[in-house]
């Protein structure tokens, strides 16, 4: 059994404020992501790479808070986080607050392959992006006209009425491969009018991303703050470990009882060992999408 | 729906807790307790010279006694480890504020956390560079921003807007830690360039980083850490310390704060861990930090030291390292400072 399962943010998602033409492009977004990631499973190919692959296609999209498209600092620059986990070998690699980098989620998985650390932050992590060969981009290519115009409502402090893609969006894979490996990776730009500096979820291993072979691999999308106090994506692996829940309970739990508690919301998706695939939401809405070998293959926005 | 059973569950499980809680308790049927430390490493008594090793006492004292004049006041234990972390900070032989040990540009950059069992709430800064009491504005971020963990200059600038004091680079620099830099950095030439970097960094005087943990009056947990992290780190490397779950945890039953080899701690997201076997798996709290510190980590090939403690006074310092710098003192009269393997 593989599986590969992918979101691209949760939040408000308004059936009515979504065009029809819009929401197709959302859907032909995950498509391509879930294909990408899929195809490599299919041909033998690690969950570590299925994950990145579905990460990068959803970084390229404008659509999507992450990579290109991303949401922009108080200061109208993109500032981007990444983390990538192996399950298998319990490596982890994450960056935070790049500027320059196309796909933070493949320099996530540079730090965690070429570098003695797991996380690398700012300028340290663009140095070690040079010293390992990738070409920077400028901080412009990230910026699109709607993220713009989205901050500058923002800061006008009005509501989003036509609210495209979620405020605290965030993409992200989660994936088992044929040999029963997971992995899972999460990439994102953060919150809108965000303050310069500010590390959300996503890099945090534990928080946002996590993955452990034998019982889970997880990717989170959300209000980032309640993420990390809630230590998220390794609670509901250590309820799955700990205390014999099911994936679809351990994340239910996070979300309706623990998280709500606390006053966040957003989403999660996950794997388990057998390849049974959980996305599970507390927001209006959540992109999101899956795929495995049995035939099951689905996207939905609701 | 079978989640909602187990919320139902929850609920009356959280409900059964809150009338437990509110239970009177007196002053003193609750103990309060403080626990520090002040680094793992190759700590042992044929490197310690009488002096160095009176004087790490010293400054050991000198935090535990800082916090816990705290709790004795009636003071949360929030405030007990800011203070104790504080006074780590300010001592040039720790490993966090000055004495800090130096990246491979010679500067230092600071990461720390704190974070409040009651809430939960938490705030962290990594790469600081000049920000005297990186606690202090992990502090703040938890009180007075809507987030968790600010980076870098933009956490400098949260700090200038809160109106913090900046001090220049200069400040944190010791001579002992720019002859350690420069140590390592001979050490690393020697290799050849193409090897692999070592998994295990040289760690001349060990791992140091600072941390406490406490329970108050009211049975209140908090936790803070604060580090310079490793010598000769790349620019822009983050370790455990501020991260929320990794080196620093804390709930309204457990607190954890750890020193050792951030990496292995992150990966196996160590604090928050051990507060999820007690939780879960039922164990005490000692054999959760055991299971952690000889088991699973020492599996995986990490090193290190953690201090933990649990909402009925319980508490823990356990190192898979030769030493670490640790320390506990309570209401019942306990005052023990301690750095070798064999409790002394």
């Amino acid at each position: 059994m593989y599986a590969i399962a992918i979101h691209g943010g949760a939040g408000a998602v308004p059936r009515a404020t979504l065009s029809g033409e819009r929401e197709q492009r959302y859907r032909a977004g995950l498509e391509a992501a879930l294909d990408a990631g899929y195809a490599l499973l299919e041909r033998g190919g690690s969950s570590l790479d299925a994950v990145t692959a579905a990460v990068r296609v959803l970084e390229d999209d404008p659509c999507f808070n992450a990579g290109r498209g991303a949401a922009l600092t108080r200061e109208g620059a993109a500032e981007l986080d990444a983390a990538i986990m192996d399950g298998r070998r319990q490596r982890a690699g994450a960056v935070a607050s790049v500027r320059h980098v196309k796909n933070p989620v493949e320099l996530a998985r540079r730090v965690m392959e070429k570098s003695r650390h797991v996380l690398l932050v700012g300028g340290g992590a663009e140095e070690f992006a040079l010293e390992e060969g990738f070409a920077l981009v400028p901080n412009l290519y990230f910026r699109t006209p709607e993220r713009l115009s989205q901050l500058e409502h923002e800061q006008r402090g009005e509501r989003v009425s036509d609210l495209v893609p979620p405020a605290h969006g965030t993409v992200g894979a989660v994936a088992r491969d044929r040999d029963g490996n997971l992995a899972a990776a999460t990439s994102t730009g953060g919150m809108t009018n965000k303050r310069p500096g500010r590390v959300g979820d996503s890099p945090i291993i534990g928080a946002g991303t996590y993955a452990k072979n034998g019982v889970c691999a997880v990717s989170a999308t959300g209000h980032g703050e309640y993420f990390i106090r809630a230590v998220a994506a390794h609670h509901v692996c250590a309820a799955v470990e700990y205390r014999g829940l099911s994936l679809e309970l351990a994340i239910a739990e996070l979300l309706h009882d623990i998280l709500s508690g606390l006053g966040g919301d957003g989403g999660l998706i996950g794997v388990d060992h057998d390849g049974r695939i959980v996305m599970d939401f507390s927001t209006e809405g959540m992109y999101r999408g899956a795929r495995d070998s049995s035939g099951r293959s689905e996207i939905a926005i609701y | 729906m079978p989640h909602r059973v187990t919320r139902l569950l929850t609920s009356l499980a959280l409900a059964a807790a809150a009338a437990l809680l509110a239970a009177p308790l007196t002053a003193a049927e609750h103990p309060i307790v403080i626990v520090i430390h002040g680094g793992a490493g190759v700590i042992e008594r044929s490197h310690m010279s009488p002096e160095r090793e009176a004087s790490f006492r010293a400054g050991l004292g000198a935090a535990l006694d800082a916090g816990f004049a705290v709790l004795e006041g009636g003071g949360a234990a929030l405030d007990a480890v800011a203070a104790a972390v504080r006074t780590m900070e300010d001592d040039p032989q720790f490993n966090a504020g000055r004495g800090a040990v130096l990246n491979h540009d010679g500067i230092c950059e600071l990461d720390a956390a704190i974070m409040d069992g009651t809430g939960p709430r938490a705030g962290a800064v990594a790469g600081v560079h000049h920000v005297k009491n990186p606690i202090d504005l992990a502090r703040l971020v938890m009180d007075k921003s809507p987030h968790v963990l600010l980076a870098g200059q933009g956490a400098e600038e949260f700090a200038l807007a809160q109106g913090v004091l900046l001090v220049p680079e200069s400040y944190f620099i010791t001579p002992e830690r720019v002859r350690e830099l420069e140590q390592a950095k001979r050490s690393a030439a020697e290799r050849t360039p193409t090897a692999p970097l070592p998994l295990r960094p040289a760690a001349p005087r060990g791992m140091g980083t600072v941390g406490a943990v406490a329970l108050d009056a009211q049975g209140h947990l908090a936790a803070a850490t604060s580090t310079g992290g490793l010598t000769n780190k790349l620019y822009g490397r983050i370790g455990d310390t501020p991260i929320i779950g990794a080196g620093t945890y804390a709930s309204e039953s457990c607190a954890v704060s750890g020193t050792g080899q951030g990496e292995f701690y992150i990966r196996q997201v160590v604090a928050y861990d051990i507060c999820a076997m007690v939780l879960y798996q039922h164990l005490p709290l000692a054999k959760a930090v055991d299971t952690m510190m000889h088991d699973k980590l020492t599996r995986t090939g990490g090193e290190g030291g953690v201090i933990a403690l649990d909402h009925d006074g319980n508490y823990a310092m356990d190192f898979n390292s030769a030493g670490m710098h640790r320390g506990v003192r309570d209401s019942r009269g306990h005052r023990e400072i301690a750095m070798y393997r064999d409790a002394n």
